[in-house]
C-alpha cells in the first residue's frame, strides 16, 4: 500500500475541484472566441498558482535534499553547508550593494551545466547519431526482403542526411550539383517539418480531448456531473463579454 | 508591417465545427479499429522481456498540462510492471510530476486492484529530485546521494528495495514519461551515455551495453524522438494519445481488469485529424482559385 501524501486534500473536496476545473476550463477557452476578463483572468491564476506551487515544492524539496535523511546537514555532514549558502547567495540578485555576490552561484551553475552538457550533448547527440548512420545496413542477409525493405530505408536516410546537410553549406554558391542536393535537401525538411507540425496538431487535439472528457465524464457521488455547469459557466462568459463591450 | 489577410470566413466556426465533431465520438463511441504501432509494440516487447524482480525506475517528468496524453501511457506501463512482478522505482524530474506520480501509483497500486504490491520491497516512489539535469546525473551515480529521503520522508537506505538500486548499474530498464526538459534526451545524455557498459545484462547496441530506455511523450515531441529510436538509444516510443491509447489495447487484452478508456479519446482524435486535413486542402484550393482569379496571396 502506498502511503498517504503529506497535505494530501480530503476526498470531500473533490466536488469544489470539480467545480473549479469546470470554470476554468470553460472561461480559459473562451478566449478562442474573443480575449475578455475571465479568460484573462484565469489566464493570471494559473500562472500565479504555478508559480507558487514550483516554490513551495522547489523549497521543500531542498530542505529534503540537503537537511534530512541519511547522511545529510542534520545528521552532522556540514559539506552540506556549502550548497545551502551558495543558494542564499541568490537572494542578492534583490540587492544594489551586494548584486556582485549572486553572480557567484549563477557562474558555478553556468560552469557545471556547461561541462555536463558538452560532455553528454557529444556522446550521445553526436557521435553515436553518427556512428548509427554510419552502420545503416545496404547489404547482407534481409536487408532487401520485405516491404519496405531496410536497405531502402537506409538509402533514404543516406540521401537526406547529406542533402539536408548540403542545405547548411553556405561556403558556394548554391549551383549546379549542390544546387540539385541543396534543393533535394530543402524537400527533406520541408516533410520533417511537416511531420513536427502534425504532432503538433495531435498533440493539441489530445489535449483538447482531454479538457471535453473531464467535462463530460467527471461526477462526484452520481449526484453530480461537471457538464451540468457548462451552460451556466458559458452564460457568465456572455454576460462578462457584454459588460466588458459596453465599457467601451 | 505584416497585415492580416482577408479570410473567406470566420475562423472562430472552425472552432465550432470542431469542437461539435470531437464531441460525438467521445459522447457516442466509433469503436474504430486500433493498429499497435511498432513504437508501441517494442515498448511492450522490452517490458515482457524482463524478468520477474527486475528493476524498472519509472520518472514521471511532466506537469499538468500534458496530464491526457502522459497518464495513460505511463499508467498502463506501471500496471503492466506491477502484473509482471517487476519492481518499480519511481522518480520525477519535474516539480510539477511529483504530486502527479504519488496519485498515479497511488491508483496503481492502490486497492482498485488485487495483489496489493508492498511499499519498500516491491515499489519506492523517491519523489521530485531538483536539479533536473545534475539532479538527474547525481541519481544515475548514486541514488541514495540524489535525495536524502523518499516522497514520504523515510530515509532511503531504510527501504528494502533501495538497499538492492545504489546506482542506474542495478536497473534493468528505465520508463521515461516526458513533455519537455529534463526528458528522455537528458537520460540519453547523462544516464545511459555516462554508464554505458556497467550492466552485462543491458542489450547490446553498436558493441556497447546500453541502459534500455522507453519513453512516453507528447505527440509534439516524438518526431524529436525518432533519431534516438534509430540510433537504438531508445527502445520503444509510445507516442502522444495514440500510444497511450495502443498500450492500453495491449494491457487490456492480457489482463481484462485493466480497463482500455482511451477508445473514445482516439476516436476523436481521428475524426480531429480527417478534419484539419479537409481544413487544408481547402484552404491549399482557396488559394489555388484566390492566385488563378489574379487575386494577391501571401
Amino acid at each position: 500500500m502506498i502511503p498517504p501524501n503529506i497535505g494530501q486534500l480530503p476526498p470531500e473536496l473533490d466536488l469544489f475541484a470539480a467545480i473549479f476545473g469546470v470554470f476554468a476550463t470553460i472561461f480559459i477557452y473562451s478566449f478562442l472566441w474573443k480575449e475578455n476578463p475571465l479568460s484573462r483572468a484565469v489566464e493570471h491564476l494559473f500562472v500565479g498558482l504555478a508559480a507558487v506551487f514550483t516554490l513551495a515544492f522547489m523549497y521543500d524539496a531542498a530542505l529534503s535534499q540537503a537537511v534530512w535523511g541519511t547522511n545529510r546537514l542534520a545528521e552532522g555532514n556540514f559539506i552540506w553547508i556549502i550548497p545551502i549558502l551558495l543558494s542564499l547567495m541568490y537572494f542578492f540578485f534583490f540587492s544594489k550593494k551586494y548584486f556582485f555576490l549572486y553572480r557567484y552561484p549563477v557562474s558555478i551553475v553556468a560552469g557545471v551545466m556547461a561541462g555536463m552538457m558538452i560532455c553528454g550533448m557529444i556522446q550521445s547527440n553526436f557521435l553515436a547519431q553518427i556512428q548509427a548512420t554510419v552502420e545503416l545496413p545496404l547489404v547482407g542477409a534481409g536487408v532487401w526482403e520485405g516491404w519496405p525493405p531496410a536497405g531502402l530505408n537506409s538509402i533514404i536516410m543516406i540521401i537526406g542526411i547529406i542533402t539536408a546537410l548540403t542545405f547548411f553549406f553556405f561556403t558556394w554558391e548554391h549551383t549546379g550539383a549542390l544546387g540539385i542536393s541543396t534543393r533535394i535537401g530543402r524537400y527533406f525538411l520541408m516533410a520533417t517539418f511537416g511531420s513536427a507540425y502534425g504532432g503538433t496538431v495531435m498533440a493539441r487535439m489530445s489535449l483538447f480531448i482531454g479538457r471535453l472528457r473531464f467535462l463530460y465524464e467527471t461526477s462526484y457521488q452520481d449526484w453530480f456531473w461537471a457538464w451540468y455547469l457548462v451552460p451556466i459557466a458559458a452564460i457568465i462568459v456572455i454576460l462578462v463579454a457584454l459588460w466588458d463591450r459596453s465599457k467601451g | 508591417m505584416p497585415t492580416e489577410e482577408k479570410t473567406p470566413f470566420d475562423r472562430r466556426y472552425i472552432y465550432i465545427v470542431l469542437f461539435v465533431l470531437i464531441s460525438i465520438p467521445l459522447l457516442y463511441p466509433l469503436n474504430l479499429p486500433i493498429p499497435i504501432s511498432p513504437m508501441s509494440q517494442d515498448v511492450w516487447d522490452a517490458t515482457v522481456a524482463l524478468s520477474p524482480g527486475d528493476i524498472v525506475v519509472h520518472s514521471f517528468d511532466f506537469g499538468p498540462s500534458t496530464l491526457p496524453e502522459n497518464e495513460p501511457q505511463c499508467s498502463s506501463h506501471l500496471f503492466h510492471c506491477r502484473e509482471l512482478g517487476l519492481r518499480v522505482v519511481a522518480v520525477a524530474f519535474w516539480a510539477a510530476g511529483g504530486p502527479l506520480a504519488h496519485d498515479i501509483i497511488s491508483e496503481i497500486y492502490g486497492e482498485g486492484y488485487e495483489n496489493t504490491a508492498a511499499y519498500g520491497t516491491e515499489i519506492v516512489y523517491i519523489g521530485y529530485i531538483p536539479g533536473a539535469e545534475v539532479g538527474m546525473q547525481t541519481f544515475g551515480d548514486s541514488t541514495w546521494d540524489a535525495k536524502g529521503t523518499d516522497h514520504y520522508g523515510t530515509s532511503l537506505p531504510d527501504l528494502a528495495l533501495m538497499q538492492e538500486v545504489r546506482s542506474v548499474a542495478d536497473v534493468t530498464l528505465w520508463a521515461e514519461w516526458t513533455s519537455g526538459t529534463p526528458g528522455e534526451q537528458q537520460v540519453i545524455q547523462f544516464i545511459q551515455g555516462r554508464h554505458q557498459g556497467e550492466n552485462t545484462d543491458w542489450p547490446l547496441v553498436r558493441g556497447e551495453h546500453l541502459l534500455p530506455i522507453v519513453a512516453g511523450s507528447t505527440a509534439v515531441s516524438v518526431p524529436g524522438m525518432m533519431p534516438f529510436y534509430s540510433a537504438g538509444q531508445l527502445v520503444g516510443i509510445l507516442n502522444g494519445l495514440a500510444g497511450a491509447g495502443e498500450y492500453e489495447k495491449l494491457v487490456n487484452d492480457v489482463y481484462p481488469q485493466y480497463p482500455y478508456e482511451q477508445g473514445p479519446g482516439l476516436d476523436a482524435q481521428s475524426v480531429a485529424h480527417i478534419l484539419v486535413i479537409l481544413f487544408v486542402v481547402i484552404g491549399n484550393i482557396t488559394w489555388a482559385i484566390s492566385k488563378s482569379g489574379g487575386g494577391k496571396s501571401s
